[in-house]
């Protein structure tokens, strides 16, 4: 009996001081989480309740938010003649433009992985288009792809297209202008370097054992490389698909949402209202809406990648 | 026992701290009171100008040093405004307002589409009390820039800009000459529409040159129509007049042949910079304003290949000439201490040396005091060819719900739907669709 009083005093005093490490370790551990907290709550979290609330209301930032209950989901859904046209512009940027993206990039990192001289200077000259401020971008793109004056234009009559398209000017044509432009960007970008290091990143005896099977350089392509690769491309897609859908700046600079609405994205339409038209409500709405739509797309991407992604060693 | 702090509970803290953060972050309560009692002059009086005209010119500067040598006793910190275009600048003041940060001199052009809307709002003060106070003369402006300041019966501001809008086809004479035609003379009004018709044609060469331009914001539609004997809208800025008013269909209708039927027309986003293909010899006439033929003037550089003129257009049946008389303003802002000392500073900006500058340093169209025409003729000749415009032309048109922005934006982009040579419409539908589009914009609640 005795014995096993002083086992449990000696277990509380124990206990007492591993509260009391514990104690101080959280504090410290907290004190130094609290600045991306007060972030967090205050500048992510606190906002983003607030809009929630302010998509139920009209409000103009001047007045006070008035409560409409669902008025602007309403509107949204039946009565903005943008809102599915803008919506539908967005999938298909993002739809083309994405894979394609994905894909370019991933065939010029096995390019520029490839053992050649002089790899350091074609690994930079296909990164500096990513280096390019977005609004020189469209500058140097609008002139190339100018409907008379532009040298791509001349290049496909002096090919015989007796008719060329007309590019940022032709709604036909906007949206794939503005593809070709965010894939000059693109391909050669971050995403690139993300791919060469998921090439780096393959064990060469992988590439060593298909050899000594005799595969062809294509055969290592498309039964090592690319099973390998599908972490890198998982990532690199659903990270695209966001950035795809949430496209705004080219649209804004280089044809302001036109001509006819041509190339007026979802987040165009939506700044459009907050910042042009002041229903901030209403622009709220329309956020909480293509959050809900982005955050459900990325799901069903993650669900998706247990049939198509290969984690090597797992 | 284990009492120390929980997650959940450190969170919730978190929360707490952060919500009590931005509740200090809400705007403190405006002043209560009228404008300053006499005294307060008298005080060390600190006021802040937030705009975004004449920035990086020198001529903000030179306004705050020449008026505080005056008086000693008054700051004026400038606080420029440097959105992407003008129009962001707007969001980025009435964000200021929001948060109780506005300057008390301040900028809401009309012909922004912003003006109402911050009198609606009581973001600018009525001054009418402060001329009467001051015994100001306000004969010293021309009386149409002058009429935009004001709004129900009350005086906003005094003018900043001003002009005649796209009341002008800017001309490059060398293609004339090549023509061997003669140049227009500037200011004749003798060019009839059937004739520009016949040179959008004649100067037109495919893959070279386009003959006329004729951009799709409202600023031109407006005056289309106007030319046509007919206005987009109605002066209360109730209705649109394009399937109402003969003219105004007709006026599409010519437009519409130019660009759809015979495509000698740029397609919309062909010309960004109209100005630029000017000056590079890329086209002939440019339907835009005066500010447009001083600004290609001024850029050219090889006059083998760009001269500047202009074709006014031709005077209407009722006598006006067609245009759209446009014009900016220098505003107080609402619950200040010291608008008397404002006031004073807004008739130094908007004075004679400080509109004179406001166009020659800070290169503003500021033709809006008669006593300072001799002075821009002095400087540029071509000053002299819009004085007729700005005498006999026709005021601008807001829509009444100041929704200034959804308007022009409707404008724009269904005229470029009705224009588009790539992927025409009937006439009638496109026509039919941009009415019914801007006649949505003028029917919605008040901003």
């Amino acid at each position: 009996m005795a014995t096993l009083t002083s086992r449990l005093r000696l277990s509380g005093v124990s206990e007492m001081l591993t509260t009391s490490r514990q104690r101080r370790e959280n504090f410290y551990g907290y004190l130094f989480l609290t600045p991306w907290l007060i972030g967090f709550f205050g500048l992510f979290i606190g906002p983003g309740l607030f809009s929630l609330y302010l998509s139920f209301t009209k409000y103009d930032v001047l007045s006070s938010p008035i409560w409409i209950g669902l008025e602007n989901y309403t509107k949204m859904f039946f009565e903005d003649p943008l809102f599915y046209t803008s919506l539908g512009r967005t999938f298909y940027y993002a739809g083309v433009g994405v894979p394609l993206g994905v894909v370019g990039s991933m065939f010029l990192a096995i390019l520029l992985n490839a053992k050649l001289r002089g790899l350091a200077t074609y690994r930079t000259l296909f990164f500096m288009p990513s280096l390019v401020p977005i609004v020189a971008s469209v500058v140097l793109w609008k002139w190339l792809l100018h409907a008379d004056f532009g040298i791509i234009n001349q290049w496909l009559m002096d090919l015989g297209w007796s008719d060329p398209p007309g590019w940022f000017g032709d709604r036909r044509w906007a949206i794939p202008s503005l593809i070709m432009m965010g894939l000059w960007q693109g391909l050669g970008g971050t995403r690139m370097i993300i791919f060469l290091a998921g090439l780096q990143g393959i064990p060469e005896s992988l590439y060593e054992a298909a050899s000594i099977d005799g595969a062809s350089p294509i055969h290592k392509l498309r039964h090592v490389t690319i099973p390998l690769l599908t972490p890198t491309i998982f990532f690199n897609m659903v990270l695209g698909i966001i950035g795809g859908l949430q496209v705004f700046t080219a649209a804004f600079v280089a044809t302001e949402g036109g001509p006819g609405f041509a190339t007026t994205f979802y987040s165009l339409h939506l700044y459009r209202h907050a910042f042009d038209y002041w229903n901030m409500g209403y622009a709220a709405s329309l956020a909480w809406f293509f959050a809900f739509v982005i955050v459900s797309l990325t799901i069903w991407q993650l669900r998706l990648s247990r049939r198509w992604v290969f984690y090597y060693g797992s | 026992m284990r009492n120390h702090v929980s997650r959940r509970s450190f969170l919730q803290g978190a929360l707490a701290v952060s919500a009590g953060a931005l509740a200090a972050c809400v705007a403190p309560a405006a002043p209560e009171g009228d404008m300053a009692d006499e005294g307060a002059a008298m005080e060390p009086v600190h006021l802040r100008w937030d705009t975004f005209r004449g920035i990086g010119s020198g001529w903000n500067e030179e306004r705050i040093e020449t008026f505080t040598e005056m008086h000693s006793d008054v700051t004026i910190e400038l606080r420029p405004l440097a959105g992407s275009g003008q129009q962001d600048n707007y969001a980025k003041m009435y964000a200021a307002q929001a948060a109780g940060d506005l300057g008390e001199i301040i900028a809401f052009d009309p012909s922004h589409y912003h003006f109402w809307r911050a009198i609606n709002k009581d973001i600018i003060m009525p001054i009418d009390e402060l001329v009467a106070a001051d015994g100001t003369d306000l004969g010293q402006w021309f009386e149409h820039f002058l009429g935009l300041q004001y709004y129900q019966g009350q005086l906003y501001g005094f003018p900043s800009w001003g002009w005649a809008g796209f009341d002008t086809l800017v001309t490059n004479a060398v293609h004339f000459e090549e023509a061997g035609l003669d140049v227009p003379d500037p200011v004749a009004r003798d060019v009839s529409i059937d004739t520009i018709h016949e040179w959008a044609h004649s100067f037109y060469v495919e893959g070279e040159r386009f003959g006329l331009n004729i951009s799709h914001n409202e600023a031109t539609v407006v005056v289309l129509c106007r030319l046509f004997g007919s206005s987009l809208i109605n002066e209360d800025g109730t209705q649109c007049l394009l399937l109402d008013d003969p003219n105004a269909t007709e006026a599409m209708r010519w437009a519409y042949d130019l660009g759809v039927v015979d495509q000698v027309l740029p397609a919309p986003g062909d010309i960004d910079n109209a100005g630029g293909a000017l000056v590079a010899g890329l086209l002939t006439l440019n339907w835009c304003g005066s500010l447009c033929v001083r600004n290609f003037n001024n850029q050219i550089e090889d006059e083998g290949v760009a001269k500047a003129s202009q074709i006014l257009f031709p005077e209407r049946e009722d006598g006006r000439f067609p245009s759209q008389l446009r014009g900016g303003t220098w505003n107080l802002r609402t619950d200040q201490d010291h608008a008397d000392v404002g006031y004073q500073f807004l008739l130094h900006i908007a004075g004679h040396d400080g509109s004179l500058d406001f166009n020659l340093v800070a290169r503003n169209f500021a033709m809006v005091r008669p006593d300072v025409v001799d002075s821009l003729i002095e400087d540029d000749p071509i000053h002299e060819w819009f004085i007729s415009s700005l005498e006999n032309g026709i005021p601008a048109h807001a829509p009444a719900n100041s929704r200034g922005r959804e308007y022009t934006s409707a404008v724009q982009q269904w005229t470029d739907l009705l224009l588009d040579p790539n992927q025409p419409v009937e006439f009638e539908q496109g026509l039919q669709d941009l009415h019914d589009n801007i006649q949505a914009v003028l029917d919605m609640d008040p901003a």
